[in-house]
C-alpha cells in the first residue's frame, strides 16, 4: 500500500515537473495541478494510511480515542490547501489569457522563442 | 568646564544658516551673505575665546552620549593644533562670504550657493573639531557631498557637471576606504576616541592591522589632497565659482586630508611603509603639480596644479617623519592657505573685469587695475618663496629638512635636488602669472574693457596680503605663539627648537631658495614664448586623468552588462529548473549525510484494486504530460482522471472531506479551463525554422527529462520513508478527544477547520477573495487575440442555418437543442442549492462543511449558465458576487470579533444543538456562523471568476468597441 | 486576561480584514470613502505596532495570543516579541506612506486597489505574528494573492507577462512549503513553531535526515521569497513592473523571507544543534554574497532607475543572508538596522523615481554612462562657453532634488542619514566578530563595493535627470506625493539621531533571538482565558 501511493506520488510528481519546464502557458498550469495532486497526498501520507476509519467521533468520551481514526490534521491541511491551489490556478488561468491576449502568444516568455 | 559648549554651538551655527539661507528668497543675497559672514565671524570669536584653554597644551572636550552600544559618541575637541585649523577655515570662511558677495551676479539666485557654502563650512569644521575617528569620516563624507554641490552649483554647464561628479566619485571612494581604515585603527587603539588613540602609539604600530589601516587612511587622505594618482580630479573642479575656488583650494577641501595627516601623525608616522609611501607620493605630488603648472593656460589651472604641487609639498614634509618636517607641513599649511586664497580671489577680479582667464590674451593689467594688480604680485611672491613673505619662511623650512638625512635610501640623496628644482618651477609659474598678467603691452580683444576692481571687493584680499607680509616679516611676533601651541598639541615632549627668524644667516637652504629663485627667472626668460603655444605639459601631458577615469567608469559598466546577461535569465523555464534544482539538492543532502532508511513500520498488504487504480491514474498523468502539447482537451481529461483517482484515493484511506472537496474542485476547475482553452491559439505544427529543432532542443527536453524523473523518484522515496516510519504523539490526539466536548461537533476535520484552526480558513477565504478581486480586475481590461475574437465554426453553422429560415433568430437551433436539458435543470436548481445548504449544515458532525457547500451551490448556478446561456440567466437573477464576499468575509470576521465581548481571544467558539422537530437536532456551534461565512465568500469567488470568464465569450467578438465592459456589470461595478 | 491590549496582538491581522471586507460593500464610486477608510486603517495599523513595540520594549517577554482561546500548541498562536513587533512597525510606516502616495493618482488605474493594499498588509503583519507554521504558510498566500492583484494594478503588456513569471514561480514555491510542513510534522507531529523547537531537540537520529530534508525544502522557498540567486531573477523585473506605490510596500516582502529564516533558525537551530545549524549557516553565507555580488553586477548595469532600486532589494537581502550566516549577537543587531534603513529607502526611491523621471526620457538616463566623454585633459573655461550664472531652480525640482540625494546617500550608506550608521554597525560587528575571518572580510568588501556602485549610478542618474538643463519645464508635483517621501527620509533622519536607543532595542532583540527558550517558554506557558473560573 506505502509502495503503491509513494509510486503514485512519484509518477504525479514527474508529469507535473515535465509539464511545468515546456514553453506552453496551458502545459504549465496543467503541470501545476499535477503536482499539487502529488503534492495533496503527499501531505495526507504525513499522517500515515488508514483504511476505512474516517475521523468522525461519536458523541460520548469514550469514543473518542484517536487509535480508532485516521489522522485528522492532515486532512484538514489537505483541505486548505486544496482550496488555495484551486483559487491560484483559477487566477493563473485568468492571467495566462489575458498575457495571451495582449502578446498574441502562449509561450511563458510572452515572445515566441520556440520550446 | 562650560564653555565648551560653545565648541557644539560653533559646529551647528554654520547648518542653521545654511538651513535658513535655503529658504531665503532667490534676491535675498545681502541677507544671505551677511548671514554667513557673521556666521563664519563669530564661530572665529567664539573659537580664540577658546584660546585660553588650549595654549597652555590642555584639551578642550565636549561630548554627548549618541550611540554608547558601538563606542560611538558626538564628541568635539580642541587642541593647539585644531585651534589653528579651526581659525583657518572660519577666518577665510569669513572673508569668502564677504568677497562671493560682491563677486557673483547680481542675478544669480544666492541664498542657494550661501547656503552650500555654510554647509560646507560646518562640515569641515566637523572634521576639525570631531573628537571621535568615525565622526571624522562622518563629516568627512558630508565635505565631499556639500563640495559636490558647490563645484556643481553652475550645474548648467557641463564642465560643472563633470567636474562635480569626478569630485565627489573620487574623493567619496577614498572616503569609505578611509572609514575602514579608521576603524582598523580605532580597532588596534582599542576605541574610537582621538585622544585615546593618540595614546596608543606603540599598540597601534606593533597590531598586525597597521598596515592595512594606514593604506586605507592613506587613500582616503591622498583622494581628499590630490596626491598622485589621484590629483586629476582637482583642476576639474575649477569649474566651480572662483570664490568656491578659493575656499575649497586653499584653506578647506583639499587640506582636510593634510589635516588628518598631521593629526594623527603621531600614532601612524616613523614607521617605515609611512614613510616609503607618504614621501614618494608627496614627492610626486610636488614635481608633478608644478611641472603642469608652468604649462597651463587659463589662471585657474594654473593656480590649481600650484595647488597640487604644494599639497605634495606638505606630504612629503609629513612623510620625513621628523619633528622638524611636522613643524614646516603646519606652517606651510596656514602660509598657503593665506596666499592661495588671496590669489584665487585675484584671478577671480580679474576674470570678472576683463572676461577671460586666458594667459595668452592677458596682458598689461597693471596700469588698468593696479591695486589688484599688486595684491596680487605681492601673494605670487608668496607662493613663489621670495624673502619677507611667509612662503619663504616654511618654504626655508622644507629646504632645510630636504637636507637632513632621514632613511639612508636614496631618496636621501636625491631630495635637496629635487626639491630646489621644484621650487625652480614654483618660481618659473608664479613669475610667468605675474609678468604676463600685468606687465606687457595693452591687452586686445579682450572680452570687455579692464578696469580697477570696487574696493569692497578687494578688502578680502587686502587683508589675506596683509597677514602674508605681517607673517614673512614679524613672523615670531604674529604666527610665533600659535604655531608653538599648535605644535607642542601634536608633538607632545618631542616638539623641536625652531627659530621662526627670517634671518639665518647665509645657509645652505638660503642658497637653495636663490638658486631657485634665479633659476625660475633665468627659465622664464628663456622659455616664456614657448610656453605659450605649448598646449599640454611635456612628458606627462598624455596622462589623462580624467579620460581614463571616464573609460574606467564606462569599461565596469560594461563588463557588469556582460557579467549580468551571463549570470542572470528572463526565461521563466531557466528560473522553474533552479528552483526545482535547488529543492532537490537540498532535499537530497541530508540524506548523503545520513543515508537513506526505509522505517521501521511494515507496508500494509497492497489492496490489488488500489493497486490497479493507480496504474489507470498513473497512466492518465503520463500520457496527459505527452499529448498536453498537441491535444489539450485530451490532455484535459486525462488530467481529470489522474485527479479522480486522486479522489478515490482519498476515500481510500479514510478521508470523506477531502474526496468530496477534491470532487466538487476538480469539477469547477474544468468548467473553467475549458473556457479558457477558448482563447488559446492554433497549436501551430512546426515552430521551428527547418533545421533549428535537432541539437539544443532535444538535450534541453533529455535535461528536463531527467530533473522530471529524478523529482519524482525523490519524492517517492521521501513519501516511503515517511510513511513506514511510526507516528509520532501527534497534535491530533487532542483534536479528536476535544472535537465533541470542546468543539461541538463529531466531524474532527471540520472541527479543525472551523475551530481549531479557524484562523487558517479565515485566511483561506481571504486567499479566495483576493484571487477573485484580481481575476475580475484582469478581464475588465480583458482583450482577446485578435485571431481568436471570430466565433466559432459550429456557431457559424448554427447562424448561418438560422438565417437561413425565416422566423428564426439567431442562437434559436442552440435553444432547441439544449430544451429538454434546460428543464431538467430548472427543476435541479433548487435542489442542488437545497444540498448544499445541507452539506453545510451537517458539515460540523458529517462530511461537508461550508467550502463543499459554496462549490456546490455555484455548480449550481453554473449549470443554469449552460443551460440557459449568460444573457438569458443575467436577465432573470442577479449575481453580485463582490457583495457575497464582502458579506461572507464580515460574517467570519465578525463571529470571531463576537469572542471578545465575552472576554474571549478572537474566534472564540461557542455549540450546543438545537433539536428541530422531524429534522432531529442540528449543531448550532457559532462556527456555523463561520462556515455560513466560508459559504458564502466560496460562492461569490467561484461564480465571479466563472461568469467573468464566461463573458468573455459573449463579448468577444464585439471586443473591438471599448463601450462593452461587459464582465463589470455581473460584479455590480462601473463599468 | 484577555482586556483590549491583549486584542492589539490580534488587530493588526483582523483590523485591515475587516476594512477590506467593509470596503468591497461599497462600489467603486465611492473613491472618496475608500480613501479615507483605507488611509484611517493604515495609520491605526502604525500606532497598534507602535504600542506593540512600546510593550514588547519593556522586557515582559513576548506577548502570545491564543486563537479561539485553544491551549498552546494546538491551537494557532500569535507571538509579539520584539522583532515581530519591530518588524510590523516598519511594514505599518511603509505600508501608510506608500498607501498616501497612491491616492495622488495611482488608486485610480485600476478597481479594488485600497482592499488588495490592505489584504497585502493583513498577509505581512500575519506572517510576522504567527507562532504556527501552516498558519504562516496561509498567510503568506494571502500575501502572496494580494501581491499578484497589485502588481497586475494598472494592467498593461508588461505587467501581465511580469505577473506570470512571479505567480508561476511563486505557486512552485508554495508547493514546496507544503512539502516542507508535511515532513516536518510526519516527524515532529506538530505544527506550532515552539512545540517544533521542543521536538527537534529530541528527535532521534533515524528521523533526522527527513527532518531536515523538511527543513531545507523550506528554507528554499523561504529563500526564494527572500530573493536569494540563483531564484531571484524574476524580482528586478516583477518590481520595475509595478506601479510605484506597489513596489514601494513590496519592499517589505522580502523582508517576510529573511524574518521568517531567522526566527526559524533561531528555534528550529539554535546554538543547540550543532553541525546541521553549521552546514545551514554556510549555505546562507556563500548564497548572500553570491546574492550580493549579482545584485552589484545588477545595479552597474542597470539602465532605468527602477531596475536599480530592484537590484539594491537584492543586494539588501544578500547582504543580510549573509549577516545571519556568519552570526553573532552584534551582528545580527547590525544587520536588524540595516534592514530597517534599506527598507526605507528603497520604499522612499521606488516613490520619488517616478516624479522625477517625469520630465526626463528613461532611455538616455543611465544608459549615458556607458559612453565615456573622451575629451581632452582639463582646459578649463577657455574653449567650453560657461555662463557663469547660476539658474534659478524651480521648487519642484529643488523638491526632487532633494529627496533624490537623501535617497541616495540612505542607499550608499553615506552620512547623514540612518544609511551610514547601519553601514559602519555591520562593519564594526563584523571587525570585532571576524578575527581573520575571510568570509567577514569579503562581506566588508561587498557592503563597500554595494555603496560605491550606488553612488556611481545614482550621481550619474541624478545628474542627468534633475541637472541637466531639460527644454521642458518640470512637469507639477503634488503635495500628496511629496509628504510620504519626507516621511520616509524623517524616519530615516530619526533613526540616525536616536540611534541609541534604536541600537539598544535592537541589540536586545537580538539576544533574544540567541535565547529561544524564552520564546519557547512563553508560548507553551500561556494562560487561557476564562481558565480560573
Amino acid at each position: 500500500m506505502e509502495i503503491v501511493l509513494a509510486l503514485a506520488i512519484g509518477v504525479l510528481t514527474a508529469s507535473g515537473l515535465w509539464l511545468i519546464f515546456r514553453p506552453r502557458t496551458f502545459q504549465v498550469i496543467l503541470g501545476l495541478s499535477l503536482l499539487s495532486y502529488a503534492v495533496n497526498l503527499f501531505i495526507l501520507a504525513a499522517g500515515r494510511l488508514r483504511s476505512d476509519a474516517p475521523p468522525i467521533v461519536g458523541r460520548d468520551p469514550a469514543s473518542a480515542d484517536p487509535a480508532l481514526y485516521a489522522d485528522p490534521l492532515p486532512q484538514a491541511l489537505v483541505l486548505t490547501a486544496i482550496v488555495i491551489s484551486f483559487a491560484t490556478t483559477a487566477l493563473l488561468l485568468v492571467v495566462l489569457l489575458a498575457s495571451r491576449g495582449l502578446t498574441g502568444t502562449d509561450h511563458v516568455d510572452g515572445e515566441d522563442g520556440g520550446a | 568646564m562650560d564653555d565648551t559648549r560653545l565648541l557644539l554651538l560653533v559646529l551647528i551655527l554654520p547648518f542653521v544658516g545654511s538651513a535658513i539661507a535655503a529658504f531665503l528668497p532667490q534676491r535675498g543675497r545681502d541677507v544671505a551673505a551677511s548671514l554667513a559672514g557673521f556666521n563664519a565671524l563669530a564661530g572665529a570669536i567664539m573659537i580664540a575665546s577658546l584660546y585660553p584653554i588650549v595654549s597652555p597644551g590642555r584639551v578642550a572636550r565636549f561630548a554627548i552620549a549618541w550611540i554608547p552600544a558601538l563606542d560611538l559618541n558626538l564628541t568635539l575637541r580642541l587642541d593647539g593644533f585644531t585651534w589653528l585649523f579651526a581659525m583657518l577655515v572660519l577666518i577665510i570662511g569669513a572673508l569668502v562670504s564677504f568677497y562671493a558677495r560682491y563677486y557673483m551676479s547680481p542675478t544669480d539666485p544666492v541664498p542657494r550657493f550661501f547656503a552650500f557654502l555654510q554647509a560646507f563650512m560646518g562640515a569641515m569644521l566637523g572634521i576639525v573639531l570631531s573628537g571621535n575617528l568615525i565622526q571624522i569620516a562622518f563629516f568627512w563624507e558630508l565635505t565631499g557631498l556639500f563640495s559636490f554641490l558647490l563645484i556643481g552649483y553652475w550645474h548648467h554647464n557641463q564642465s560643472a557637471r563633470d567636474g562635480a561628479r569626478m569630485a565627489l566619485i573620487v574623493t567619496g571612494a577614498g572616503g569609505v576606504c578611509l572609514l575602514v581604515g579608521l576603524m582598523l585603527l580605532g580597532r588596534a587603539a582599542g576605541s574610537y576616541d582621538v585622544d585615546a588613540v593618540l595614546a596608543a602609539r606603540t599598540a597601534i604600530q606593533n597590531d598586525p592591522a597597521y598596515l592595512p589601516a594606514l593604506v586605507l587612511i592613506l587613500i582616503g587622505a591622498f583622494t581628499k589632497s590630490a596626491q598622485v594618482p589621484f590629483h586629476f580630479w582637482l583642476p576639474h573642479a575649477m569649474a566651480a565659482p572662483t570664490p568656491v575656488s578659493a575656499y575649497l583650494h586653499s584653506a578647506t577641501l583639499v587640506k582636510a586630508g593634510i589635516f588628518l595627516l598631521i593629526l594623527l601623525w603621531p600614532v601612524l608616522a616613523g614607521t617605515e611603509s609611512w614613510f616609503l609611501i607618504v614621501t614618494s607620493v608627496g614627492l610626486a605630488t610636488l614635481l608633478v603639480g608644478a611641472w603642469s603648472a608652468i604649462f597651463q593656460q587659463d589662471l585657474k589651472g594654473l593656480l590649481a596644479y600650484s595647488t597640487i604641487s604644494h599639497l605634495g609639498l606638505i606630504t612629503l614634509l609629513l612623510g620625513l617623519g621628523s619633528p622638524l618636517g611636522a613643524v614646516a607641513a603646519i606652517f606651510h599649511t596656514v602660509n598657503h592657505a593665506t596666499f592661495k586664497a588671496s590669489l584665487f580671489m585675484a584671478v577671480g577680479i580679474i576674470d570678472r573685469e576683463t572676461g577671460t582667464r586666458d594667459l595668452r590674451l592677458l596682458s598689461g593689467l597693471a596700469r588698468f587695475m593696479p591695486i589688484t594688480a599688486t595684491l596680487a604680485m605681492v601673494a605670487a611672491a608668496a607662493m613663489a618663496g621670495v624673502p619677507l613673505l611667509n612662503g619663504f619662511l616654511s618654504k626655508e623650512m622644507f629646504l632645510a629638512e630636504a637636507l637632513q638625512a632621514h632613511s639612508g635610501t636614496v631618496i636621501d640623496v636625491a631630495l635637496p635636488y629635487l626639491a630646489t628644482l621644484a621650487s625652480m618651477f614654483s618660481v618659473l609659474y608664479s613669475v610667468r602669472f605675474i609678468h604676463q598678467t600685468f606687465f606687457g603691452p595693452a591687452p586686445s580683444g579682450l572680452p570687455h574693457e579692464p578696469r580697477e576692481a570696487p574696493p569692497w571687493i578687494r578688502l578680502p584680499i587686502e587683508i589675506l596680503v596683509l597677514a602674508c607680509l605681517l607673517v614673512g616679516v614679524l613672523p615670531a611676533l604674529t604666527m610665533g605663539p600659535f604655531l608653538a601651541t599648535a605644535v607642542r598639541s601634536v608633538l607632545g615632549d618631542s616638539a623641536p627648537a625652531y627659530s621662526l627668524a627670517v634671518w639665518h644667516g647665509f645657509t645652505i637652504p638660503l642658497l637653495m631658495s636663490f638658486v631657485a629663485l634665479l633659476g625660475g627667472i633665468a627659465l622664464y626668460v628663456l622659455f616664456r614664448a614657448k610656453l605659450n603655444d605649448t598646449e599640454r605639459p611635456p612628458f606627462i601631458g598624455r596622462l589623462k586623468g580624467r579620460r581614463t577615469f571616464e573609460a574606467v567608469l564606462a569599461v565596469i559598466v560594461e563588463a557588469a552588462r556582460a557579467l549580468l546577461r551571463w549570470s542572470g535569465t528572463k526565461r521563466l523555464q531557466v528560473q522553474l529548473r533552479l528552483v526545482i534544482l535547488a529543492a532537490l539538492f537540498a532535499g537530497t543532502l541530508p540524506f548523503l549525510r545520513f543515508g537513506y532508511s526505509r522505517g521501521p513500520v511494515p507496508d500494509t498488504l497492497i489492496d490489488p484494486i488500489f493497486g490497479l487504480l493507480w496504474i489507470l491514474g498513473g497512466a492518465c498523468a503520463i500520457a496527459a504530460a505527452a499529448l498536453a502539447k498537441f491535444h489539450r482537451l485530451v490532455a484535459l481529461v486525462l488530467i481529470g482522471g489522474a485527479g479522480l483517482a486522486t479522489c478515490i484515493s482519498f476515500i481510500w484511506l479514510s478521508a470523506p472531506d477531502l474526496a468530496l472537496t477534491q470532487l466538487l474542485v476538480e469539477i469547477v476547475t474544468l468548467v473553467l479551463l475549458l473556457l479558457g482553452l477558448r482563447w488559446l491559439p492554433q497549436r501551430l505544427t512546426d515552430v521551428w525554422p527547418a533545421g533549428r529543432k535537432p541539437g539544443t532542443v532535444g538535450f534541453r527536453r533529455g535535461g528536463d527529462l531527467l530533473i522530471a524523473l529524478l523529482g519524482g523518484a525523490g519524492m517517492a522515496a521521501l513519501a516511503y520513508a515517511m510513511m513506514t516510519r511510526p507516528l509520532p504523539d501527534s497534535l491530533s490526539r487532542y483534536f479528536i478527544e476535544q472535537a465533541y466536548p470542546g468543539g461541538g461537533g463529531t466531524n474532527v476535520v471540520n472541527v479543525i477547520l472551523v475551530d481549531f484552526r479557524g484562523f487558517d480558513t479565515l485566511g483561506e477565504i481571504t486567499v479566495l477573495a483576493i484571487v477573485a478581486l484580481t481575476v475580475f480586475t484582469l478581464l475588465r481590461r480583458f482583450r482577446p487575440a485578435p485571431e481568436s475574437i471570430q466565433i466559432p465554426a459550429q456557431q457559424h453553422r448554427q447562424n448561418a442555418f438560422d438565417d437561413a429560415r425565416e422566423g428564426h433568430e439567431r442562437g434559436d437551433t442552440l435553444l432547441h437543442y439544449l430544451l429538454v436539458p434546460r428543464a431538467i435543470i430548472q427543476w435541479l436548481f433548487p435542489i442542488i442549492l437545497m444540498f448544499a445548504i445541507y452539506l453545510v449544515m451537517r458539515g460540523h458532525d458529517l462530511p461537508g462543511g461550508g467550502f463543499a457547500g459554496g462549490i456546490t451551490a455555484s455548480i449550481a448556478i453554473i449549470l443554469l449558465y449552460i443551460a440557459n446561456g449568460t444573457r438569458a440567466v443575467e436577465a432573470t437573477l442577479q449575481v453580485e458576487p463582490v457583495r457575497w464576499i464582502s458579506a461572507g468575509l464580515l460574517c467570519a470576521g465578525g463571529m470571531g470579533l463576537a469572542a471578545w465581548a465575552f472576554g474571549y481571544p478572537f474566534l472564540t467558539s461557542h455549540s450546543r444543538y438545537l433539536a428541530i422537530p422531524w429534522i432531529g437536532d442540528i449543531p448550532l456551534a457559532t462556527a456555523l456562523i463561520f462556515d455560513i461565512g466560508v459559504f458564502a465568500v466560496v460562492v461569490g469567488t467561484t461564480v465571479l471568476i466563472l461568469i467573468a470568464i464566461a463573458h468573455q465569450s459573449i463579448r468577444a467578438p464585439r471586443a473591438k468597441k471599448p463601450v462593452d465592459a461587459a464582465p463589470a456589470t455581473p460584479a455590480g461595478e462601473p463599468v | 486576561m484577555t482586556g483590549w491590549i491583549d486584542h492589539l496582538t490580534v488587530t493588526p491581522i483582523v483590523l485591515p480584514l475587516m476594512a477590506s471586507a467593509l470596503m468591497l460593500a461599497f462600489d467603486e464610486r465611492r473613491r472618496v470613502l475608500k480613501r479615507v477608510l483605507s488611509l484611517a486603517t493604515a495609520a491605526l495599523l502604525i500606532a497598534n505596532a507602535a504600542a506593540l513595540v512600546w510593550f514588547a520594549g519593556d522586557g515582559s517577554g513576548p506577548r502570545v495570543y491564543l486563537l479561539g482561546n485553544w491551549p498552546a500548541p494546538f491551537g494557532i498562536v500569535l507571538v509579539a516579541d520584539r522583532l515581530s513587533a519591530m518588524m510590523l512597525l516598519l511594514t505599518s510606516v511603509v505600508g501608510f506612506t506608500a498607501l498616501f502616495y497612491a491616492v495622488a493618482r495611482w488608486d485610480r488605474s485600476g478597481p479594488r486597489f485600497h482592499a488588495l493594499f490592505l489584504l497585502l498588509l493583513m498577509g505581512v503583519n500575519g506572517a510576522f505574528l504567527t507562532g504556527d507554521i501552516f498558519n504562516l504558510f496561509v498567510f503568506f498566500e494571502v500575501l502572496l494573492a494580494a501581491s499578484y492583484g497589485l502588481i497586475l494594478h494598472g494592467s498593461g503588456t508588461e505587467r501581465t507577462s511580469a505577473s506570470l513569471h512571479y505567480i508561476t514561480i511563486n505557486i512552485a514555491a508554495s508547493l514546496l512549503f507544503l512539502l516542507g510542513v508535511a515532513l516536518l510534522y510526519a516527524v515532529t507531529g506538530t505544527l506550532n513553531m515552539a512545540d517544533l523547537a521542543l521536538r527537534v531537540a529530541s528527535t532521534d537520529a533515524g528521523d533526522l535526515a527527513l527532518l531536515e530534508a523538511g527543513a531545507a525544502i523550506l528554507g528554499i522557498a523561504f529563500l526564494l521569497k527572500a530573493g536569494i540567486w540563483p531564484l531571484s531573477f524574476w524580482l528586478p523585473r516583477t518590481y520595475a513592473a509595478a506601479a510605484p506605490p506597489v513596489a514601494a510596500v513590496f519592499a517589505i516582502m522580502t523582508k517576510v523571507g529573511i524574518y521568517v529564516i531567522l526566527r526559524l533558525s533561531s528555534l528550529l537551530f539554535g546554538d543547540a544543534s550543532g553541525e546541521a545549524a553549521g552546514f545551514a549557516n554556510e549555505a546562507l553565507l556563500y548564497a548572500g554574497l553570491a546574492t550580493m555580488i549579482f545584485g552589484i553586477i545588477g545595479i552597474l548595469s542597470a539602465r532605468q532607475l527602477t531596475r536599480v532600486a530592484g537590484y539594491y532589494v537584492l543586494v539588501s537581502s544578500g547582504t543580510l543572508l549573509a549577516g545571519i550566516g556568519i552570526g553573532g549577537e552584534a551582528l545580527i543587531a547590525a544587520m536588524l538596522f540595516y534592514l530597517v534603513s534599506s527598507t526605507l529607502a528603497v520604499s522612499a526611491l521606488y516613490l520619488i523615481i517616478e516624479p522625477v523621471e517625469r520630465n526626463a526620457d528613461e532611455e538616455d538616463m543611465i544608459a549615458g554612462i556607458a559612453e565615456p566623454v573622451f575629451d581632452d585633459e582639463y582646459v578649463g573655461a577657455i574653449e567650453e562657453v560657461t555662463d557663469e550664472e547660476g539658474v534659478i531652480i524651480p521648487g519642484t525640482i529643488a523638491i526632487l532634488g532633494g529627496g533624490f540625494i537623501f535617497c541616495a546617500l540612505l542607499l550608499a550608506g553615506l552620512p547623514p542619514l540612518s544609511g551610514f550608521i547601519a553601514k559602519f554597525a555591520m562593519i564594526d560587528a563584523l571587525l570585532k566578530a571576524s578575527e581573520g575571518d575571510p568570509a567577514g572580510w569579503v562581506l566588508i568588501g561587498l557592503i563597500i563595493l554595494s555603496g560605491l556602485a550606488t553612488m556611481i549610478i545614482m550621481t550619474r542618474a541624478g545628474i542627468d535627470l534633475l541637472w541637466t538643463p531639460g527644454e521642458d519645464a518640470p512637469s507639477r508635483l503634488s503635495l500628496v506625493e511629496v509628504v510620504p517621501i519626507g516621511l520616509l527620509l524623517t524616519v530615516c533622519l530619526g533613526l540616525m539621531l536616536w540611534a541609541g536607543p534604536v541600537m539598544a532595542y535592537l541589540g536586545k532583540t537580538s539576544s533574544a533571538l540567541h535565547q529561544p527558550a524564552h520564546y519557547v517558554a512563553a508560548v507553551t506557558d500561556a494562560p487561557q482565558a476564562g481558565s480560573e473560573q
